[in-house]
């Protein structure tokens, strides 16, 4: 039976068109986990290791709430508290701007500040987003051994506008610049892994080689489209991302400007023994910055070869420079706008290695090579400034790096050009901000604030309430050295019970947030669309990323900054109870003497005692003594007579004394 | 001292007055009511500062939380007992009532357990000549329901069908309030038989014994219960066992929960998990041909460092966790069996064991089909929804795996095997934890109860509890509430009383108060039988008292974990003396020792007064005699 061709077209087209939905359906509704590590070479002789581990979940109207990869803890997690987004770091150690980069996208989204810090946004309505927030934080923190709890008082977290997230009302901030990040908060952030640490990438992270490096953060990430104001359902997705610094051992294999060789066993003391194998996708990357390549297209250049961007990337992989010990599986050419040259992503799949071929990837440097990374637009930088115990001032002073200023629409040269930075900041109340007081100096000349501040929001912090709050979206002229921004403020005093352990120590101010909306921290791929199977590249590339409507922009974080406070002495109130009580009992103690006292009685009867004592000196001396003090002349006692006194006085020395020599020995034992 | 020296030295005064022991003015009283109005107003100051060092305490019903302690509970059951076909006459079946009565009691014996029907129960006779039955006899199940239409309208009535005929004796138990038996019994017989259903099965649920014990409940102090079902894959590099967990929620799991909800609020959560092996080992035996666990070795069986069956978030933190978990031996341990202590191996691979929770292990043997699918390299999970099965190979030892492996290794399929546990095979894991379940509520799973008189034939549920074991279950449920409610406000009043500066707050004194108002109600509904006004609706009548008996145990739980109670236990009398006896001690000193010496002077004083005063008068005499 024939079908005449144009019916057959037609069956074809109707079979595409309903079949591919559901083929597309189909490869949506699954769980998937992936796992991904970055390597990367570092300008100052170190190397960023980032992990990157990813799993999805279907969402719940169409799959159910039983999962097979899915941690169930994170699950449930999103839905008693309906998380829309959360992101959760431990950090310790501080991001180096200036060596490590500033401007690519794993300094804007994971270098983060010291201790913890967590930010929720909550699909409720804006009553109740306090309420969540508390039970999140105390969930949180008996989820990941940590003392989150600590930011349920509501002098922790603040609500920011827009300075920091583009969510209104259902975004709540905190951080706890103090807490000390270890193995117990890194344990149950591998338990929510399916291989956890027993197979695949996750066990590279033996703990002491991670812990040991310059700087690590450890971080969770969760959006979810599961409540009805998504617009898109897609689930919701887990982003576990561990970000390392590590100095590579030193195998020295010339002279000190040589950049040090490694491999993978030398940074972690281990190998890559295969992948998760629940693990969709599984690759480590090796990224060359841009920077170093146009450094080493330009050394190819003077020594005559011919360069060929294709042709270069693709045998980069060992050259007069440097060389790998493996040959990748792929390479990847990624541009970013604020470089001529792209950078090159070597990836190597990890699914064909086993415990019996295990993968060790290394890397030697063959001549010596120098290189920079990308840096932001301008360096910020906080300090303290003025002395004492009462007032103080904080000031953010904001440098130019060495930008290609391209990137930007705008043309630099012109007047109207402007860089826009916006500055959030939260104080806690103790430290009083007058935020009239705020001074903006652009290349060390005051401004006035009309011409820089493009917007601002300020919400001053209510003692023991609510921490002060602010957000600042400066102009600044695009050809500037320096910008500053100071603020007075003046130390408050807590109440007794409020102190931490250890006072004396100050207190902490959380890290304020720099960022430059006009700038995107973006790679771009091109004519590559495997990209969007790979989560950390898609990541890079931030197109798939859902959670923002924009793309990410360049974010930096300043210093904790460590503000003495006026301590008190904390046995104070016990002092001064005793100290007034006992005044007060000797005042009333005196008054009621006085007060039944008869003054020649008393006389009397000592006159007539004086007569009885035997005279001796020092008796002699002290009514002489206390003649003087009453004013009358010293009569000599009259007749001596002997008394028994002393041998009384004896008795009563060797009494109080036993006395106390039975206390002593009974209360020691 | 003027005074004294002016009236020694009067010229009318006897030689023989001596300062030191007489004096002629009356001591004055001055400095004593003043040193003695300031001592009294010391202590009537005191109950004042006793008041401000005081802690609050809301006013308990101390009395009424101990004696809730020995009420006791006691169910009141109607029978019923309905013969159909048979030709009694009037007077027989009263007579039969009373045999029925006689050997009930006989069986009840004595001691009345908490939770059991009360003594004073009736059992009413009807006869029904008239009716006349079809076959629908001979299918137990259609009969059951042809009953549960019949016998609708009398309410929540246990009741025994008589039907006679031809047929052999048979006596079952249907699903829900009534059992029927069938054949020619002899009427002393008959007696007996009924006697036993009503007492053996519908009061006591079965148990040989009959005691029931409603000393455990797997139910929280909420009255919740997370049913959490893992499945560990001890090692997925061999194979990943996955299970249709939606399907089986659906299945067997949403009508067990809706079937239970008088008792408790059940939720379902589910989770794989891997690499998770066992922390024992296990010998291979020969004649077995399997690898063996044995019984004895089941508490090291659980691996805690490796097994993250952890708490749920969504549960509260009183809220009792059921873990159920099916363990996936590797391949180098397969198939995997539990021996008994006797030597046998077990029938159904599962155990319960108190280590985390309640947690049941089931271990699953790998007799099961396997699915080869065609997968590309790179694509293992494609295998979880794909359709297009191969072949299907039965694993009987792990030698035969290894040949598979191999094979498996030629053909380049990945090193995974991402497998499905059947329908069938989780159907038969589902039953077993059913039983289990049962286990845990403490009751048996056997299909036929053998009793005195006869064996009695039990039909399952759909939703694995059959209405009278509902009844049964709730009856004890509400009684091992309200003892859980007495002896945890018991144990509150006794730990208030006994510390008399705790600090107790209002919620606390409020929850108390609800808390025994809802073990009343619970009480008062219990003892009328409440259920009589909610009849029709199977199984509601059960919430009238189950659901506040819970609420007074939920409350006296809320109210003996007050965080109020755990926090701020205790303000130390020490404290409040340090605080105080820098001032207090030093004044007191001066206060009594002021009072003391102007007493004792007033007193010398006095005497010495006096004894001037009787000179005097002697002088006085003499002078005028």
């Amino acid at each position: 039976m024939l079908l005449p061709r144009q019916t057959r077209l037609a069956l074809f087209l109707l079979s595409n068109l309903f079949f591919i939905p559901i083929a597309f359906s189909l490869v949506e509704e699954q769980e998937q986990f992936t796992e991904e590590l970055l390597l990367k070479p570092l300008p100052d002789r170190k190397v960023l290791s980032h992990f990157h581990f990813q799993s999805r979940a279907p969402p719940t109207a169409s799959y159910g709430h039983h999962h097979r990869l899915f941690p169930k803890a994170i699950y449930h997690l999103v839905h008693k508290y309906r998380i829309r987004e959360m992101e959760l770091s431990f950090t310790q150690g501080r991001w180096n701007y200036e060596r490590w980069g500033g401007f690519d996208p794993i300094s804007s989204n994971n270098a983060k500040p010291p201790g913890v810090e967590l930010w929720a946004v909550f699909d409720v309505p804006e009553h109740l987003v306090d309420a969540y927030w508390k039970n999140l934080t105390h969930t949180l923190s008996g989820l990941f051994c940590a003392s989150i709890n600590f930011l349920e008082s509501s002098t922790t977290y603040a609500a920011p506008e827009w300075g920091f997230r583009p969510f209104t009302g259902s975004l709540r901030y905190g951080s706890l610049p103090r807490e000390a990040v270890c193995t117990e908060n890194l344990t149950p952030w591998l338990k929510l892994l399916p291989c956890r640490d027993k197979a695949g990438l996750s066990a590279l992270l033996e703990r002491p080689s991670i812990y040991k490096g310059f700087y690590h953060s450890q971080q969770l990430h969760l959006t979810s489209a599961e409540f009805k104001s998504a617009e898109l359902d897609s689930g919701i997705i887990l982003e576990q991302t561990l970000t390392v610094v590590l100095q590579p051992g030193t195998k020295r294999t010339g002279l000190a400007y040589f950049q040090p060789s490694w491999s993978i066993s030398s940074i972690f003391g281990k190998q890559i023994t295969g992948k998760c194998v629940l693990a969709k996708s599984s690759s480590v990357f090796l990224q060359i910055e841009s920077d170093a390549v146009s450094e080493l297209k330009n050394l190819w250049k003077e020594n005559g070869m011919s360069v060929k961007s294709n042709e270069m990337s693709k045998n980069l992989w060992s050259n007069p420079y440097f060389e790998l010990s493996i040959a990748p599986d792929r390479v990847r050419e990624a541009s970013s706008f604020n470089s001529d040259s792209s950078s090159i992503f070597y990836e190597f799949f990890i699914q064909k290695y086993s415990r019996s071929e295990s993968f060790d990837l290394g890397l030697t440097w063959k001549s010596p090579f120098v290189w920079s990374c990308p840096k932001a637009p301008l360096h910020a930088t906080r300090f303290l400034m003025g002395s004492g115990n009462e007032r103080g001032s904080v000031a953010i002073t904001l440098r130019t790096t060495e930008l290609n200023w391209r990137l930007m629409d705008a043309d630099i040269s012109e007047e109207t050009c402007k860089l826009r930075v916006d500055i959030f900041q939260m104080v806690p109340w103790y430290v009083k901000v007058y935020y009239h007081t705020l001074l903006v100096f652009v290349d060390e000349k005051p401004q006035a604030l009309i011409d820089v501040v493009e917007r601002m929001h300020v919400s001053p912090s209510e003692d023991k309430v609510s921490p002060g709050l602010m957000e600042l979206a400066l102009k600044l002229p695009c050809r500037l050295n320096s910008a500053a921004l100071t603020i007075e403020f003046s130390k408050g005093f807590l109440h007794i019970d409020e102190y931490p352990p250890d006072a004396n120590q100050g207190f902490d101010i959380p890290s304020a947030v720099i960022s430059f909306p006009s700038f995107k921290t973006r790679l771009h791929f091109p004519n590559d669309d495997s990209v969007s199977y790979l989560p950390l590249l898609s990541k890079l590339q931030a197109s798939t990323f859902v959670c923002m409507q924009e793309r990410s922009p360049v974010l930096s974080y300043t210093e904790v900054l460590l503000v003495p406070l006026t301590t008190p002495d904390f046995s104070m109130p016990y002092n001064v109870i005793t100290i007034t009580c006992t005044v007060f009992a000797l005042y009333f103690g005196s008054l009621l003497n006085v007060l039944r006292r008869r003054v020649g009685e008393e006389e009397r009867i000592l006159k007539k005692k004086a007569a009885n004592k035997k005279t001796n000196r020092i008796s002699i001396l002290l009514s002489k003594f206390f003649a003087k003090l009453r004013g009358r002349p010293w009569e000599p006692p009259e007749s001596p007579v002997s008394s028994l006194s002393s041998p009384k006085l004896l008795l009563k020395v060797i009494v109080v004394a036993a006395v106390a020599a039975g206390w002593q020995y009974y209360s020691s034992k | 001292m003027e005074s004294t020296a002016t009236i020694s030295e009067s010229p009318d005064t006897f030689s023989s007055f001596d300062p030191n022991t007489m004096r002629t003015t009356k001591p004055g009283l001055k400095r004593l009511i003043l040193t003695f109005s300031i001592l009294i107003s010391f202590f009537l100051g005191l109950p004042f500062l006793l008041k401000s060092v005081e802690i609050y305490r809301a006013p308990l019903p101390f009395h009424e939380m101990d004696s809730i302690e020995s009420t006791h509970l006691s169910f009141p059951c109607k029978f019923q007992v309905m013969l159909l076909g048979l030709d009694y006459a009037t007077e027989t079946s009263s007579k039969l009532g009373f045999s029925i009565q006689e050997s009930m009691k006989k069986l009840t014996g004595t001691s009345s357990v908490c939770g059991s029907c009360s003594e004073n129960y009736t059992v009413s006779i009807t006869i029904d000549s008239s009716e006349t039955l079809d076959d629908s006899v001979k299918n137990d199940h259609v009969f059951d329901e042809l009953l549960k239409g019949k016998l609708e309208g009398s309410g929540n009535v246990y009741s025994v069908v008589v039907v006679s005929s031809d047929e052999e004796i048979r006596a079952v138990v249907g699903r829900f309030r009534h059992a029927w038996i069938i054949g020619r019994v002899s009427e002393v017989d008959l007696a007996g038989m009924i006697a036993e259903i009503l007492v053996k099965i519908f009061v006591n649920g079965g148990k040989d014994d009959g005691a029931i014990h409603g000393e455990f409940m797997p139910v929280g102090a909420d009255g919740r219960v997370v049913l959490s079902f893992s499945l560990l894959n001890a090692n997925p590099e061999h194979w990943i066992y996955d299970w249709d967990f939606k399907n089986v929620d659906e299945m067997f799991l949403t009508p067990l929960v809706k079937a239970l909800y008088p008792i408790a609020n059940v939720s379902v959560e589910s989770q794989v998990l891997y690499h998770t092996p066992k922390s024992y080992f296990s010998y291979w035996d020969d004649k077995l041909e399997s690898y063996i666990f044995n019984t004895k070795d089941l508490p090291f069986f659980v691996n805690s460092n490796e097994w993250h069956l952890d708490t749920s978030i969504s549960a509260g933190g009183r809220s009792k966790i059921l873990h159920f978990v099916v363990y996936v031996p590797s391949a180098d341990e397969c198939p995997l069996l539990l021996q008994l202590p006797n030597g046998e191996t077990s029938g159904t691979n599962g155990f319960i064991s108190p280590v985390i929770h309640f947690a049941l292990f089931l271990i699953q043997a790998c007799y099961m089909c396997i699915i080869v699918l065609k997968m590309p390299n790179d694509f293992p999970f494609r295998s979880w929804y794909s359709a297009d099965v191969g072949r299907c190979y039965y694993m009987e030892s792990s030698k035969l795996f290894e040949r598979f492996r191999k094979s498996f290794q030629t053909y380049n399929f990945p090193s995974a095997l991402c497998l499905h546990i059947l329908k069938q095979d989780l159907k038969n894991i589902f039953e077993v934890f059913m039983g289990q379940f049962r286990q845990l509520f403490g009751l048996k799973s056997d299909s036929i109860f053998m009793g005195l008189s006869g064996s009695y034939k039990l039909l399952t549920s759909e939703s694995g509890f059959a209405d009278w074991e509902l009844d049964l279950l709730s009856r004890q449920h509400t009684c091992f509430n309200l003892g859980s409610c007495a002896t945890t406000l018991g144990s509150l009043s006794r730990l208030v009383q006994s510390l008399p500066r705790m600090i107790i707050m209002d919620e606390i004194g409020k929850e108390v108060k609800f808390s025994l108002e809802a073990a009343k109600l619970a009480h008062e509904n219990a003892s009328l039988g409440i259920y009589e006004a909610s009849a029709g609706v199977s199984s509601s009548f059960t919430q009238a008292f189950g659901l506040s008996s819970r609420q007074a145990r939920v409350l006296a739980e809320d109210a003996f974990y007050h965080p109020s109670i755990m926090s701020v236990s205790y303000y130390s009398f020490e404290h409040c003396f340090a605080v105080y006896s820098p001032f207090f001690l030093p004044v007191a000193v001066h206060v009594l020792l002021a009072a003391v010496r102007e007493l004792r002077r007033y007193k010398r004083e006095r005497a010495k007064y006096l004894a001037w005063k009787a000179k005097a008068n002697v002088a006085a005499q003499v002078q005028q005699s």
